[in-house]
């Protein structure tokens, strides 16, 4: 064979793959079509995901600090895996006003984001629904941003997670001394006499990012597969 | 008639003594560089796996935290060892194969010492939170240029060498490196403009990034290594290789099934659904290329098994051709779609695979490389066959322990994270058992890498033994444990009757 046969022969069998499995699907994704809310419903309104936060940015320190070598943003389907029978993964199974949220993870879900941080590894838990899961269970009634300040700060402080292996990210906060009034921000942990513990911006960027990650809205027909049971809240 | 044999012989040595002596100072860059760079992603290793199960271990500075530290871990694995020692041994065979001197030494070099700044700005990048958070291709957005020139500076030579060579047979071992160094400016060219410089869907560059990953395994390391193995096992044992055709099988069908794996990491996720399938069916299919290659490998060596025993280059070589075939079993084992897919998607196994596939295949074939190309471009022998064996023995310890624990550890936590009525710590706490072997397993490694670097520093200074017979691993203890001593070379450097 010579030096020519196989140089085109090389390319052409990566080629095709590359063309097939890389370029295609990616140019074909760069723009999502638009979806209808409802189809054939009249009123041609389009689905609008929503996240708000500070996206870009806290989702830099997310990348930057290695969240996802251990949490994963991927709610599988049912044919892949068991994701979306856990109670509070894909959204809220028993959510006080909408009945059960869980759904499994769509191509709108990463608005705001250059890559999706899918992960590698589940050593943590999947964090698709996390700031839905803070709200209704782990500060229940409480303030989820500082619930989140205090987790980053030390994932080890509240008695049922003990033996949770998440690493502190103590320097992403400041020990200040207190002038004047303590900050909001401040965290209630044993600190010197006069002085507190505030997040850096990174942290209130990674909180910020965090917070958006409620990823059991309502989706378009058609991409949502709850049975029809599970969809419609039930009436009081 | 003898004498035109005798003859070409002596001219044969003489040019396989030039090429040598031409290529000594790049070669000895890479290797000596690349185990440098080996031993700090050891370390790296040991010191985020300890985070794993002990999560207050050298806790709460910004640069040791364990995202950070899990990703330089890895990246000067393939980048600062992994394609270092391929560059030394990809420089060195192709040369020896095309019969040319090599005429740029000066610009690989060159080249060499930028690839490392590269690699080093791109570690200390991640290391201070500069990393860009997707696998495998952390280093800051402003390294990968770097890289991609200097790899370019480095292997263009070898190809301008193939191209002026004297007519003739084209050998196997020259189709699967020249095929690794096309595939993988190819691979890295595509995934970094398409992920740093026109972003699209996220979730597809997620894609884009797990197919980059499968890429480099399967189209640099895998060619490189069993290009190097087929050059070494019969040079070695003396022997020709057992089928060839059978090896040009195995390099076609790696070169048509391996492009199309990789993403089969992003099951479930909204990308199109064939190219999960297309992923899995391809890595499955990963056993022919390995196992046709594999078993061509061990026939040829297998002839004489005490030439394998005793010769450190067929000993680590063979040692990672077995490697490769537990990949082989392990990449079917884990991406069976339905089955074990969803165990192994987000476990700790697709870590245990990532280290199977660059330490014991890639790496060990490596190490055999080195242990045959040193002796000859510094003219000296190895040290000590006591040295080699403590490199040999710990390595395979540990590599064999982070595979096993690593996959089966892997399996165990996924069927955990898939047992949703139980609690989520549940899953959590059954990696504590596998993370707290895979540390120890590392600290096998780094003691055994200790010795490998100490040896081939001394083999840089050209503090070998001046001999004329190799270190050969035999046993018993009498005499040296240097080895025999043999005739000592006098002959001044470069005259070819020393080879």
């Amino acid at each position: 064979m010579s030096f020519r046969t196989f140089i085109l022969s090389l390319s052409a069998s990566f080629g095709v793959a590359w063309l097939a499995i890389v370029i295609v699907p990616y140019f074909k994704m760069r723009s999502l079509e638009p979806v209808a809310v409802e189809e054939g419903d009249g009123t041609n309104a389009v689905y609008i995901p929503k996240r708000a936060g500070r996206i870009a940015d806290g989702a830099e320190v997310y990348a930057a600090n290695g969240c996802y070598m251990c949490h994963s943003q991927l709610i599988r389907p049912t044919y892949a895996g068991n994701d979306m029978f856990r109670p509070d993964w894909g959204g809220i199974a028993g959510d006080e006003d909408r009945g059960d949220t869980r759904r499994e993870t769509n191509a709108f879900d990463f608005e705001g984001e250059d890559f999706a941080h899918i992960g590698i590894s589940r050593l943590g838990s999947d964090l698709s629904n996390l700031a839905r899961r803070i709200e209704t269970d782990y500060a229940k009634g409480g303030n989820s941003e500082q619930w989140l300040f205090g987790h980053l700060y030390n994932p080890r402080w509240e008695a049922k997670r003990r033996d949770s292996t998440c690493p502190s990210f103590r320097f992403l906060f400041n020990v200040t001394e207190i002038k004047g009034n303590p900050s909001d921000n401040a965290l209630p942990f044993p600190v010197e006499e006069g002085m507190e513990i505030t997040p850096k911006p990174e942290a209130r960027a990674l909180v910020s990012y965090l917070l958006s990650l409620k990823k059991d809205q309502p989706v378009p027909t058609s991409f949502n597969f709850a049975p029809p049971t599970a969809a419609a809240p039930t009436a009081p | 008639m003898s004498s035109e044999v005798f003859n070409n012989l002596e001219q044969d040595s003489a040019l396989r003594a030039s090429i040598d002596r031409s290529l000594r100072h790049p070669v000895m860059f890479f290797l000596t560089s690349g185990a440098a760079w080996l031993a700090v992603s050891i370390i790296l290793g040991v010191i985020s796996s300890a985070k794993v199960h002990s999560p207050g271990f050298l806790d709460g500075f910004g640069f040791l935290t364990y995202g950070r530290t899990q990703a330089a871990h890895l990246n000067a694995l393939i980048y600062g060892w992994g394609f270092q020692a391929a560059f030394g041994v990809i420089v060195w065979m192709l040369s020896r194969l095309s019969r040319q001197e090599c005429r740029a030494a000066g610009m690989i070099l060159t080249a060499g010492h930028i690839w490392n700044l590269g690699v080093s700005v791109g570690i200390i990048g991640i290391l201070a939170g500069f990393g860009t958070g997707m696998p495998w291709m952390e280093f800051p957005s402003f390294c990968w240029p770097v890289l991609l020139l200097s790899y370019f500076a480095i292997v263009v030579w070898s190809l301008v060498q193939f191209k002026v060579r004297p007519e003739g047979h084209v050998y196997i071992s020259q189709w699967y490196l020249m095929a690794a160094m096309i595939w993988f400016p190819w691979v890295f060219i595509t995934a970094n403009v398409l992920l740093h410089m026109m972003p699209g869907n996220p979730v597809m560059a997620a894609g884009i990034n797990a197919w980059y990953k499968s890429s480099l395994i399967f189209l640099f390391f895998t060619p490189v290594a069993l290009g190097t193995a087929f050059y070494l096992v019969p040079k070695v044992s003396g022997r020709p290789i057992h089928s060839y055709s059978l090896a040009q099988l195995g390099f076609w069908s790696l070169a048509v099934i391996m492009p199309w794996a990789g993403m089969q990491k992003l099951t479930g996720a909204p990308i199109p659904y064939f190219l999960p399938y297309l992923g899995a069916t391809a890595t499955i299919l990963f056993f022919v290329p390995a196992f046709t290659a594999a078993v061509n490998i061990l026939r040829t060596a297998m002839t004489d098994p005490e030439v394998v025993n005793n010769s450190p280059t067929l000993r680590f070589t063979m040692a990672g051709v077995v490697g490769l075939i537990v990949m082989a079993v392990a990449a079917v084992f884990l991406n069976i779609p339905g089955k074990t897919m969803e165990f192994s998607q987000f476990s700790m196994s697709v870590y245990g695979f990532e280290i199977l596939a660059i330490y014991a295949f890639f790496s060990f074939v490596m190490f055999g490389a080195i242990y045959f190309i040193v002796p000859r471009v510094t003219r000296r022998e190895w040290l000590s066959r006591r040295l080699i064996k403590m490199h040999f023995f710990f390595s395979i310890y540990g590599i064999v322990s982070i595979a096993v624990i690593a996959i089966f550890g892997g399996v165990q936590q996924g069927i955990g994270q898939e047992a949703f009525d139980q609690p989520w710590l549940e899953a959590a706490l059954r990696a504590y058992p596998y993370a707290v072997f895979i540390t120890i397993a590392w600290c096998f490694i780094l003691f055994s890498n200790i010795f490998f670097f100490m040896h081939l520093t001394v083999m840089w200074l050209r503090l070998g033994r001046r001999s004329t017979h190799p270190t050969l691993l035999v046993s018993g203890h009498h005499g040296s444990p240097h080895g025999e001593e043999g005739d000592i070379d006098n002959c001044g450097s470069g005259t070819a009757s020393a080879h």
